[in-house]
């Protein structure tokens, strides 16, 4: 039971970052591999507020999400104008600017040892310290990022998002300044991302630098690609999917580090059949 | 004396590494236009290779480089032909193909890993008398020169393919207009299928001299991919001359950046660059609008 629950906070969690990456992917078309980055800052900035300042995890929270929010808003302002493979290209560059970051302002962030002792959140005398709680709370998040996704996607703001996608610069003509869209929706794609990465943070209980590195951005690409670009359903499939995935390697009787890498080998042949054979993923209805 | 000699050679040595990586990723994006996040995943395999077949089985050097080479050439026409080709067929947008080279590169890196371990290896006690040359006071081993002299040679090679035979000539038609080239008559899918083996043979070269230079890691192809298409893209992507000034000019960046702060941050000062660029001169230094 234990084991159930903690795949299904885990499955939460990755439900979370794969409809943050969606949002700007699947539905705007930025293919972004920077994901783990922004999970990265909202998951050091709780950690540390919580395990060295005592800070309340729901505070915490907060200024992650804030603080994520920031760097995206500059970060989103300085690729605005790349294009394709150059924005990708520079996406990955930034995520390895955070990991370094992570890795090696050591007074802040513990360098590779990482932040340790992170306590579970607390809100008003009440602690998400059992599985069971922490699992509600997870699942209550993904819901609400599910439905904040759903608001977005069917409002106007998410049509042009897809307008976007389909034509920067045909929207363009029409009077969108397509830059406050891109904006936008980064920012607060990064905003949900950092709130997985809190709840991750506090989970584990322990956070390394390795957690947040490209590996991971492009961990969160295959679950959105597998289970569909431009669907909200799609993206949580997806993190299903993958996170089960190992799981069941496992029982097959792989032992637990060859299981690592064939994960690893697994989602990257997935992305490869993928692009070749069905570019939309399982549940996607936008083709690459 | 001070640290200023050996920090130059260091530089020279980084840049010519990458001018390696940066050239034939060139070469290939030029004909094909595939941003192959695949290419470095090749120095890997023809470096494993070595280690494989002279580490493991004691197969001569003589015999074992050619053949880490060629399995580096030979993966890179499998993936020409049955990745790239059948999505450049669709006419797909670039997205498709950088996933899909990504998906084969970290798909490739695990099967190494399951295969040799994640562990560090070493393959430089093949080489039992490593000289070490002293340049200005500068220390330099034999497997640095050699790198430098590969680097100063693939360019030179390749700059007398493109513009002195047949073969290159087309190769250079195809980089211009695909489509056109096709319609005076050249066997397009062939001339890249061959230039996709070549670029793989010289990141195979590549991925085996940094293996003797640095150690193997399964993550080496895709780390040294990095700074390769780092100095691809701020050399003027396609441009294989761009491509090997860049080149050093970010091993310079990265041995005198890591001067003043410390080893680790090599790879945030490498992609600094790579974003001032594409902020102010997104066509590279010598790329074309």
């Amino acid at each position: 039971m234990e084991y159930l629950l903690h795949l299904a906070i885990l499955f939460s969690i990755f439900g979370i970052f794969a409809l943050s990456l969606d949002l700007i992917a699947g539905y705007t078309g930025l293919f972004s591999l920077a994901q783990a980055a922004f999970y990265g800052i909202g998951a050091y900035t709780t950690a540390l507020l919580m395990a060295d300042a005592g800070v309340n995890f729901f505070v915490a929270l907060v200024l992650g999400i804030t603080l994520a929010a920031v760097v995206a808003f500059v970060i989103g302002f300085v690729f605005s104008g790349l294009r394709g493979d150059y924005y990708i290209l520079g996406t990955v560059g930034f995520n390895f600017i955070i990991f370094t970051v992570f890795l090696n302002w050591q007074s802040l962030t513990g360098g590779p040892l990482g932040v340790a002792g992170i306590a579970r959140p607390e809100l008003f005398g009440f602690s998400f310290s059992s599985s069971g709680s922490f699992f509600l709370l997870s699942l209550a998040t993904l819901a609400v990022a599910y439905g904040v996704s759903w608001f977005i996607v069917r409002s106007s703001f998410g049509r042009v998002l897809r307008a976007i996608r389909e034509d920067e610069e045909a929207i363009a003509a029409f009077g969108y300044h397509t830059l406050y869209f891109k904006l936008a929706i980064f920012v607060i794609s990064a905003g949900m991302a950092a709130c997985g990465g809190a709840l991750l943070a506090s989970y584990l209980s322990f956070i390394d630098p390795n957690t947040f590195g490209i590996t991971s951005s492009i961990f969160l690409l295959s679950i959105i690609v597998l289970g569909g670009l431009g669907s909200l359903r799609g993206p949580v499939l997806g993190a299903l999917v993958l996170i089960l995935l190992p799981e069941a390697l496992r029982f097959v009787g792989f032992p637990d580090d060859i299981a690592a890498e064939l994960r690893q080998v697994l989602y990257g042949l997935l992305l490869v059949f993928l692009m070749l054979y069905r570019p939309q993923g399982f549940l996607g209805e936008f083709k690459l | 004396m001070g640290i200023i000699p050996q920090l130059i050679a260091n530089s020279i040595i980084a840049g010519s590494t990458y001018a390696l990586v940066a050239v034939s990723f060139n070469l290939v994006y030029g004909v094909s236009r595939a941003f192959n996040l695949a290419h470095g995943i090749l120095g890997t395999v023809a470096a494993y290779m070595v280690f494989f077949l002279a580490e493991q089985n004691g197969v001569p050097l003589a015999a074992a480089i050619p053949l880490g080479i060629a399995a580096a050439a030979l993966a890179g026409w499998l993936l020409e032909l049955y990745v790239f080709r059948p999505l450049r067929e669709r006419k797909v947008i670039d997205k498709v193909l950088i996933i899909a080279s990504l998906g084969v590169s970290v798909a490739v890196e695990g099967i190494v890993a399951i295969l040799f371990t994640n562990q560090y290896q070493s393959i430089a006690n093949l080489i039992p008398h490593l000289g070490i040359l002293k340049v200005g006071g500068a220390a330099v081993t034999s497997v640095q020169a050699l790198i430098i002299v590969c680097a100063l040679l693939t360019l030179v090679g390749f700059w007398l393919m493109l513009s002195y035979t047949r073969f290159g000539r087309a190769a250079r038609a195809i980089a211009d207009d695909e489509e056109v080239a096709k319609i005076v008559g050249i066997n397009t899918p062939r001339i890249i299928a061959f230039i996709a083996v070549i670029g793989a043979a010289v990141m195979g070269l590549t991925g085996i001299l940094a293996g003797f230079d640095t150690g193997l890691e399964p993550n080496m192809g895709f780390l040294l991919l990095l700074d390769g298409a780092i100095a691809a893209v701020v050399g003027g992507i396609g441009n294989i001359y761009g491509a090997f000034i860049a080149a050093y000019l970010l091993g310079f960046a990265e041995n005198f950046g890591v001067w003043f702060v410390s080893g680790e941050w090599k790879y945030a000062i490498a992609f600094l660059a790579l974003i001032l660029c594409l902020l102010f001169r997104p066509q590279g230094i010598l790329g074309r609008k």
